[in-house]
């Protein structure tokens, strides 16, 4: 309804039994100006009302939450449950170098978020450029989305296993056998490789949408001044691509920081040697393992703050790539 | 530029109470007066259904009127799960643990149970590692050891006499070594990917290598780490990787169950197993036969050592602390540690309950073997150890086989992580 508007009952007032016009006609006139009022008060709640259902689901279910998390993180933990403790915990975080090896993989998955990227919007060029057999490598390339975190890390614990098939393979080209899941240096890279491989398809389906809206006979003209493929995805491809990309680098980072748990949990356990720690992993592990619920809000907190940072930096990337346009 | 400021203040404003409240609730208590609820993780197993309705007939007997209900929670979100009953301060009234620090780190959450289960004090075995300074939080249900288990069928298949297991260390080298040159298996089948091998390998061979007396000490929780026998047995731990005696990839194989599955294929001569539940007798009685599955004392490894077997209580029922009427609850617990409700727990879940009274002599030679140990048996060395340092004894024993700590260092971390707790 057009804010505004004279309330429509006001017309019916009017009418009334002729001999009594002049009366009918004050009345309605009050009649009017009440109803202004009561219809300007409604007015003025109505968009309160409207959107207070979602304000109180967010700072019942979120913000107070969070608030209580952030409090409870200057808390302490057994014998000093409820006890303020100052910074104890964010000092205790910080010296435990399972959670200093935590954040240094978070530091991984950043660097490694170029791979992560680059690798759906490679696999969707050639399906774009139609090489042979394109048509089923899209349904393939999908296919491992679809499967459950814990599915994929049972496969892969049984592929990449000492005795496993991986390492059959690498000995019958005459590689040593490597211990994937067991040798601190290779673990985080077979669990963020098998991430990526569980997860790319959900990526390459943007791309191919990104795709979609390229305008074909840029790349026809392109091919008939005669350029190469690689010439044809560095200076037409990738340039019209440009806000597909970023939206895959910030889902595929998002997914990253907050998805792998699953894989962890069945693949490593954060083993070998901690070596495969997420924040998100430490968190459940002190929670709920070691009893330290005090230790893992202060946790959150930290991870909450980088999460914070790393989002206002791919809001600002966004925005900036929207204004480009 | 006003509303924003306004918008900030007040979702800053919560934090300037910060340090208020606690993360794990403080008490209340829950409501249900007739009804008690039990939490385990083993209720829904099949193998336990002759004992749950054991003891509900038994308890029946003395509360006709109260209803009791079995909730079980799968084991490995277990004490996540409880952890977050416990923060809220309401979930069951009786509750299944595992002996040893998972139930000391959480005897805050449960009654003492001393005066309702004195009667019971004598009958049932493995009261240890269910007593927190000087109290007892839990009832017993099953014993959980850690004997050293060999494949006899493989000491045949290498010439050796299966009946007479090696005595010595130096013995039980050459022993290994010959059974590897005729069959190819392993000496031990290892896995210490969750870090749980250091722990089963510190139990299983520490009885042949610490002195009685320190051994008593390092239960009585007078650990030196230092010593020369407590450096011996992280010594042994890489000297059995580096002599090729483990299984490869020790540090990605899962010992529940890749670890167990080495052993039961025959492609391991020892491991190190479990007295019930999983890992145990029974598992690998099925496997490769009853009559091939061995039990042996640890092989002395220092002169001093007398090998015993090691064990302790390994689940037992305790009272939440939040429950209405304790005594009522206790009651329960103690139908749960019946003696009719442990023997079928023993017959039909393959586990060595811990009443003493129930005879166990017809359940093949291991178990008969393992049986004769319980009277000289102590508690295991790693079971003495908090959930804290076991956690960092896990991740040490992984760097220990890598190589990217010493022994000397991963023993001072280890010191330094038990004097904390």
């Amino acid at each position: 309804m057009p804010i505004g508007n004279p309330p429509p009952q006001v017309a019916s007032e009017v009418l009334g039994p002729a001999g009594s016009t002049a009366r009918a006609g004050v009345r309605a006139a009050r009649g009017r100006r009440r109803g202004n009022q009561r219809f300007h008060r409604a007015d003025r709640l109505a968009p309160y009302i409207l959107v207070a259902p979602a304000v109180l689901i967010i700072a019942g279910l979120r913000l107070y939450p969070l608030a209580l998390g952030v409090n409870f993180s200057f808390t302490g933990d057994g014998d000093r449950n409820g006890q303020a403790v100052g910074l104890d915990n964010y000092s205790a975080l910080f010296d435990d170098p399972l959670f200093t090896a935590a954040m240094r993989n978070v530091g991984l998955l950043v660097l490694l978020l170029p791979v992560a990227v680059a690798i759906p919007g490679l696999l969707a060029t050639l399906i774009y450029l139609r090489v042979p057999g394109h048509r089923v490598y899209r349904g393939v390339y999908f296919f491992p989305a679809v499967l459950s975190p814990v599915i994929i890390g049972a496969i892969f614990n049984l592929l990449l296993a000492f005795d496993g098939p991986a390492n059959s393979l690498l000995g019958a080209v005459g590689l040593g056998p490597v211990d994937w899941l067991g040798d601190p240096d290779t673990a985080m890279y077979a669990v963020v490789g098998v991430h990526i491989w569980a997860t790319f398809g959900m990526a390459l389906v943007v791309f191919l949408a990104g795709f979609a809206t390229l305008d074909p006979s840029l790349i026809d003209a392109a091919r008939v001044d005669g350029a190469s493929i690689p010439k044809v995805v560095r200076h037409v491809i990738v340039p019209g691509l440009s806000q597909t990309i970023q939206f895959v680098v910030v889902t595929t980072m998002i997914g990253m920081l907050t998805s792998m748990f699953g894989l962890l949990y069945v693949m490593t356990g954060g083993g070998p040697e901690g070596s495969t720690y997420l924040p998100e992993y430490y968190i459940w592990f002190q929670q709920g393992q070691m009893g330290r619920p005090a230790l893992a809000s202060a946790a959150s907190t930290v991870l909450f703050g980088v999460m914070l940072v790393v989002g206002m930096l791919q809001l600002a990337v966004l925005r900036r790539s929207g204004r480009e346009d | 530029m006003k509303r924003r400021a306004l918008w900030s203040t007040a979702l800053i404003a919560p934090l300037a109470l910060y340090g208020c409240g606690s993360a794990a609730a403080p008490e209340s208590s829950s409501g249900g007066g007739d009804t008690l609820v039990v939490w385990d993780w083993k209720s829904g197993d099949e193998a336990a259904k002759s004992y749950i309705e054991a003891a509900k007939a038994d308890f029946a007997e003395q509360h006709p009127d109260v209803e009791v209900e079995f909730t079980a929670q799968p084991f490995d979100q277990y004490y996540n799960l409880l952890g977050t009953a416990i923060q809220a301060g309401e979930g069951p009234d009786v509750m299944l643990f595992n002996g040893g620090g998972q139930l000391r780190d959480r005897t805050d959450a449960l009654v003492p149970l001393d005066d309702f289960v004195a009667d019971d004090m004598e009958r049932l075995a493995g009261w240890e590692a269910f007593t927190a300074d000087g109290h007892v939080y839990a009832a017993p249900v099953t014993l959980q050891g850690h004997p050293l288990y060999y494949n006899k069928a493989l000491y045949e298949a290498a010439g050796l006499d299966p009946e007479a297991p090696a005595a010595t260390w130096e013995e039980f080298l050459a022993d290994c070594a010959a059974i590897t040159e005729a069959t190819g298996a392993d000496c031990f089948a290892m896995g210490n990917k969750e870090g749980y091998g250091i722990q089963f390998f510190m139990s299983g061979l520490g009885p042949g290598i610490l002195g009685p007396e320190e051994y008593d000490a390092w239960i009585a929780g007078d650990r030196d780490w230092t010593s020369p026998g407590v450096k011996r047995i992280f010594e042994l731990w890489v000297e059995a990787e580096q002599a090729g005696l483990n299984n490869d990839g020790v540090n990605s194989t899962a010992m529940f169950n890749d670890e167990f599955a080495l052993f039961d294929s025959g492609e391991a001569a020892h491991v190190v197993g479990l007295m019930s539940d999983v890992g145990h007798w029974k598992e690998f009685g099925e496997f490769i036969g009853d009559e091939n599955v061995g039990v042996m004392p640890a092989p002395v490894v220092s002169p001093e050592a007398a090998p015993v077997l090691p064990y302790d209580g390994g689940i037992g029922y305790g009272v939440a602390e939040w429950t209405d009427d304790p005594e009522l609850a206790a009651d329960l617990v103690r139908s749960l540690t019946s003696t009719s409700a442990l023997e079928a727990f023993y017959a039909d879940a393959g586990a060595i309950a811990a009443d003493t009274t129930i005879d166990a002599s017809g359940a093949g030679p291991a178990t008969a073997a393992i049986v004769a140990e319980l009277p000289t048996g102590k508690p295991a060395l790693h079971v003495a150890l908090s959930a804290e340092t076991l956690e960092l004894m896990g991740r040490l024993s992984q760097q220990l086989l890598s190589g990217s700590v010493t022994v000397d260092g991963a023993l001072a971390q280890l010191a330094e992580s038990d004097g904390a707790a």
